[in-house]
């Protein structure tokens, strides 16, 4: 029973991680808090079910939600970050509430405010590996997004990119000076961030089978509290964090009332943020203001 | 006056106090985006006096401010000590919190809500704005509107000449609460049911978005863009089921067009000197 439950919660945040990941890309590198990162989620959700209902199989959803909100969250950069460059901190993050406002209404014009469910996926089997019943769609969605977080952690922190998306997050003029492109390392971020959102969303669209265009605004505060639980900026501990909250959601809903879930995620949040701001991991280079 | 227009104005009313509320921390440097969670408690305060208790609605509105603004100082003095995002983050888990409370708060109601709220007039909305802007006004006028000025503009100064920035910083969390229950209050009797999911994030936002394009160095800043986005929506009434996306692509486009809000201190003064001539 346990074990079960613990597998679920793995499989829910997971992809709370991905949501985290993204965030806590632009808010490293950039400095820059984007709260429209839930709505891009939710676009490249829909994108996926859209591609899926025209009978493209699970691997091209992935890619057309993948594709969808990684071009969305570029838009978001060009229209919300970009312009409002030398403006007060808040003005960006404001604009993306706005561009937030804009992706849901978008969205509910084109696929309608009911829910959308994502086609049954034929050929399922279930596996039973020590008591814990998983079906293949189940372990399909784990292996995707588990490599996801690992190459993103190889390009992060082994490849020069990642050296010059780290150096950028530390120091832009620096970077600059050092000879990093950082424009280029600010639209790499936003592209990589939006994939992983639509990653994300595609994914939560055949585990839940129904999205709505107002998901986005739930899961993207989910992946804030994840992205404060893991220690802001801190990659690995952002996907820490949303696998954490999926896990304690999932107890939750198992052990206590599934009412209570928004109650304890969010007290931990308030919590967290009172009481330790670092989270449980703090980031140790300390350039976060 | 039509009843739709009433409704248009009072949405309006509701809107300005929204607004208000996050000027008035905004003024003191500080940030709150969870100004919904206030409007909540003033909200199923006021309206669990009123329905279940059967108070007339007047005095069941100044206690449930009353009751917000205790959250608010309650908030104010853990949230001291943020800064910039964590201060973003703090007061959105906040309002969020408060959200989730009252879905298992079964007195009044919980995820199901309350209904049965009514009595708020236009008279009453109007009433409530014309005596909260004469008190913003007066704080503005007041050595506690330099207090806030001062803060806003250099903490370690504002310390120097020997202002308690802690008292005030916390004082203002408790006046934005008061406001924004009192908003709370008047929108649930206005609205006739309400359910925690009337109060997300994104009235907090909205509220912020407000004061920023309105121009956040004067409560006319606040109160202008209040009015403007309240009327917004009307306006594009012609663009039918488009007209969110729209307003959603207006706010973006303002925000790049004049990122420091519409109206700023100088331009007031100006506007004065002009006036006298």
């Amino acid at each position: 029973m346990l074990a079960q439950q613990l597998a679920n919660g793995l499989l829910l945040g997971s992809t709370y991680a991905l949501i985290a990941l993204g965030l806590t890309l632009v808010l490293g590198v950039f400095d820059k808090l984007n709260i429209a990162h839930g709505d891009v989620f939710m676009f490249g959700a829909f994108a996926g079910v859209a591609a899926a209902s025209f009978g493209a199989p699970l691997i091209l959803a992935v890619i057309a939600g993948l594709v969808t909100s990684a071009a969305i969250n570029v838009l978001v950069e060009r229209s919300c970050f970009y312009p409002l460059r030398n403006a007060h901190f808040l003005a960006p993050m404001l604009s993306t509430i706005a561009f937030g406002i804009l992706l849901q209404n978008v969205a509910t014009q084109i696929w309608g405010s009911d829910p959308s469910r994502y086609p049954n996926i034929e050929a399922v089997t279930q596996y039973e590996v020590g008591g814990i019943l998983l079906s293949s769609i189940h372990v399909i969605i784990l292996v995707i997004s588990f490599s996801v977080m690992l190459s993103v952690d190889i390009v992060i922190y082994r490849t020069k990119l990642g050296r010059a998306l780290r150096a950028t997050a530390i120091d832009p003029e620096v970077a600059g000076l050092l000879g990093v492109n950082t424009k280029n390392v600010v639209l790499v971020t936003f592209l990589v961030a939006g994939a992983l959102a639509g990653i994300a969303g595609v994914l939560t669209a055949v585990v839940y089978s129904q999205i709505t265009p107002l998901i986005g605004i739930r899961l993207g505060l989910i992946g804030m509290v994840a992205m404060v639980i893991g220690g802001l900026g801190n990659l690995r501990g952002a996907m820490i964090g949303g696998i954490l909250i999926g896990l304690v959601q999932v107890l939750n809903d198992a052990y206590l009332d599934a009412s209570y879930r928004d109650l304890i995620v969010f007290s931990l949040f308030f919590g967290f943020i009172v009481l330790k701001p670092a989270g449980l991991f703090p980031q140790p280079s300390g350039n976060r203001s | 006056m039509s009843m739709y227009m009433e409704g248009i104005l009072t949405q309006m009313g509701v809107n300005i106090l929204m607004a208000y509320s996050a000027y008035i921390i905004l003024a003191t440097g500080q940030l709150s985006l969870g100004n919904a969670g206030f409007m909540a408690i003033g909200a199923f305060c006021s309206g669990y006096f009123t329905v279940r208790l059967g108070m007339p609605l007047p005095i069941a509105l100044i206690i449930a401010a009353f009751t917000s603004s205790a959250v608010g100082i309650a908030l104010g003095i853990p949230v001291l000590r943020l800064h910039g995002f964590f201060l973003v983050l703090g007061t959105l888990g906040f309002g969020e919190t408060v959200r989730a409370f009252f879905i298992n708060f079964e007195p009044t109601g919980g995820a199901y809500g309350m209904r049965g709220l009514f009595g708020t007039t236009f008279e009453m909305v109007l009433i409530t704005v014309f005596v909260v802007t004469v008190g913003l006004w007066a704080i503005e006028k007041s050595r506690i509107g330099r207090a806030f000025d001062a803060i806003a503009s250099d903490e370690y100064a504002a310390q120097g000449i020997g202002i308690n920035i802690r008292a005030i910083k916390v004082m203002a969390f408790g006046i934005g609460a008061f406001i924004a229950g009192l908003a709370g209050g008047l929108s649930a009797h206005h609205l006739l049911y309400i359910e925690p999911g009337n109060f997300s994030f994104l009235v907090s936002a909205m509220a912020v978005l407000f004061v920023i394009l309105g121009g956040m160095q004067t409560f006319w800043g606040a109160m202008l863009g209040a009015i403007i986005f309240s009327l917004l929506p009307e306006m594009l009434r012609f663009m039918d089921e488009w007209r969110l996306s729209v307003y959603g692509a207006a706010l973006i486009i303002l925000m790049i067009l004049r990122p420091n809000g519409l109206l700023s201190r100088i331009f007031l003064r100006g506007l004065v000197v002009r006036l006298k001539r």
